[in-house]
């Protein structure tokens, strides 16, 4: 680097002056929202409106896990979504592993065919979906209430297809697969086969080369998938509106929607402390999801 | 081509961890849109005599699609919500925030962190936060900074429903575009501006004859990409303003939640999901050829 003409490091100076200004602006745009989440959430009589508190109190984030109804959202939150993440990963990672090392005549309708799903909106599949869930799981019950008679509501809150756990992971989870797939398949390319085939070689299983090599290896790609799977299921609240009904199964989203359409009896303080909770895993989740952005919105379509 | 025993089984056995992904994007994606299109032909609802026995009535979903302004209003507010929120909004301030990150400046990560924030929130928190920021009344924060300037306030979310929704989506999408006008600046060569420099050309001259030619490939796929994913946008506004007041913000997604799950007219709600499909499917294939994706 040479050093610049006076007039060049003038213009320089002025040049950064106004990207901090810019800057600034942009970023008070886009952190002045939050402001309210916070200190709401530890102010002894939160409101709907941004205010210094007169108490701080962390007596609204105590609530939230004594009154049983928050906790129970964050609990099926944490279970859908976590179980959604932990299939996406399994079945991206052997997807994903399949789309790469195959030559067969489908690796390449299927991978376009994956390309293209991800720009339908999901809202626009929606109803089919619904009608076929419905039905799945008017199915299933007449499968299970001659067996297990009045308890069949009880096992169907984990089984069902509609207002039910199953139905809801498996969904979310087939939302998250494309993405995933294609992380993961462009991840294996990335992967030189000799190591898989010295172990072809040693004479080891299909099975024994996944658990061997093939995972260890895997592991930065499975952990970008099942970043990406986090955040979007955990951030989707269509599917949860649509496919539970129960108070019981509601997750974080709903929860969080429908307490705030009672408008007469508000928590403001319980709302708000429940929705920065809310709010974390998603943050630290994209703090760690940053680095592989880039790769991933150029790479296939944005989710 | 004679493949092998060995190479045939690797193949059978590729074929089937894929299987189970297959399975499910059949059940929950394929079929779901294909089961749309038969939907769309017929007079499905959710409750009542059509729920029980479906009759198949052609084209009159569509007919009656044409003749419904709703239908052209959601199609109106999906329209001027993506034009001013994806092609205008979060393209100005990417832009404008990529380009001012490319200094050397002292607190570049921690703009670059807050400006990812708001894509970082769940939509509903989102929706959460801006009821709060655009409330009615003197204290809602907009009011609060409006009233600062000395302009006049107002009950934000009910004078200017639509304004309000692109400013919102605009504030959380600022960063995808950002990061992706980033990958596309970081692809023009540097030399090209020093030369420049050398010929005396300011940073305007700059920016209209390098920069912009230059960047307009990613700009392209900006769009397309940006346009695809804001026509799906709903639990966002959803949760600010369920489509009202009086479906100023009904967009296209939510017009078709409003009439399959709350006029539960499945049928009807199939039709207009067809269009959405359709046209995000054509932007898709667009964006496909236009990116020329490595496969």
């Amino acid at each position: 680097m040479s050093v610049a003409p006076p007039g060049e490091s003038a213009n320089c100076v002025r040049g950064d002056l106004m990207a901090y200004a810019t800057l600034s602006l942009i970023s008070i745009f886009c952190a002045i929202p939050f402001f309210w989440l916070l200190i709401a959430s530890f102010d002894g009589n939160a409101q709907l409106f941004l205010r210094w508190p007169e108490t701080w109190t962390f007596a609204n984030y105590l609530r939230v896990f004594a009154k049983e109804d928050g906790a129970k959202w964050l609990f099926n939150s944490l279970f859908v979504v976590g179980s959604a993440t932990f299939l996406v990963m399994v079945l991206s990672g052997l997807g994903g592993y399949a789309l790469s090392r195959t030559r067969a005549w489908w690796k390449l309708p299927f991978l376009y065919a994956i390309l293209l799903i991800r720009v339908l909106p999901s809202t626009a599949l929606v109803v089919p979906l619904y009608k076929f869930l419905l039905t799945l799981n008017n199915a299933e019950g007449a499968l299970l209430r001659p067996i297990f008679g009045s308890a069949t509501r009880d096992i169907m809150r984990w089984t069902g297809f509609i207002d039910g756990y199953l139905g809801l992971i498996l969904v979310l989870a087939t939302m998250q697969l494309p993405l995933s797939l294609w992380i993961m398949k462009t991840f294996f390319d990335g992967l030189p086969r000799d190591y898989e085939e010295a172990a072809l070689m040693d004479g080891a299983t299909m099975i024994q080369r996944i658990r061997r090599v093939l995972v260890p290896l895997a592991l930065p790609g499975l952990a970008a998938s099942g970043l990406f799977a986090f955040m979007s299921a955990w951030g989707d609240f269509l599917l949860p509106l649509i496919l539970l009904s129960s108070p019981e199964l509601q997750t974080l989203p709903l929860g969080l929607f429908r307490a705030f359409l009672r408008i007469n009896e508000i928590d403001y303080g319980l709302l708000t402390a429940l929705a920065f909770i809310y709010l974390v895993p998603a943050v630290v989740a994209f703090g760690f999801a940053r680095r592989f952005l880039v790769q991933t919105f150029s790479g296939g379509v944005k989710g | 081509m004679a493949k092998t025993l060995q190479e045939r089984r690797a193949e059978r056995q590729l074929m089937i961890v894929l299987l189970p992904s297959l399975l499910l994007l059949l059940a929950f994606v394929i079929y779901p849109a294909i089961y749309s299109v038969y939907l769309s032909f017929t007079n499905e609802a959710l409750t009542g005599a059509a729920a029980r026995a479906p009759r198949f009535v052609g084209w009159r979903n569509y007919t009656r699609l044409f003749n419904d302004a709703k239908f052209w209003n959601a199609l109106f507010v999906t329209f001027v919500f993506v034009l001013g929120s994806a092609i205008i909004g979060q393209f100005v301030l990417g832009l404008v925030s990529a380009i001012a990150l490319r200094r050397r400046l002292v607190f570049r990560t921690l703009f670059s962190s807050i400006i990812l924030l708001p894509n970082a929130a769940p939509e509903v928190v989102a929706g959460f936060m801006w009821i709060s920021m655009l409330a009615g009344g003197d204290h809602a924060t907009l009011s609060r900074i409006v009233s600062f300037f000395g302009l006049p306030t107002a009950d934000w979310l009910q004078v200017f429903p639509l304004a309000m929704i692109i400013v919102v989506n605009t504030w959380r999408g600022i960063a995808t575009a950002m990061i992706l006008l980033t990958a596309g600046l970081s692809t023009i060569p540097q030399e090209i501006y020093e030369a420049a420099r050398m010929d005396g050309a300011t940073p305007a001259q700059m920016f209209r004859r390098i920069t912009l030619p230059l960047m307009m490939p990613t700009i392209l796929l900006y769009m397309l990409i940006s346009t695809v994913s804001t026509i799906a946008v709903f639990g966002l506004v959803y949760a600010l303003t369920r489509g009202g007041p009086g479906g100023a913000t009904e967009l296209i997604s939510i017009y078709i939640y409003n009439q399959s799950f709350t006029a539960y007219q499945l049928g009807y709600g199939a039709a207009v999901a067809v269009i959405a499909l359709l046209v995000s499917l054509m932007l898709g294939i667009a964006y496909v050829r236009a990116a020329k994706v490595e496969i």
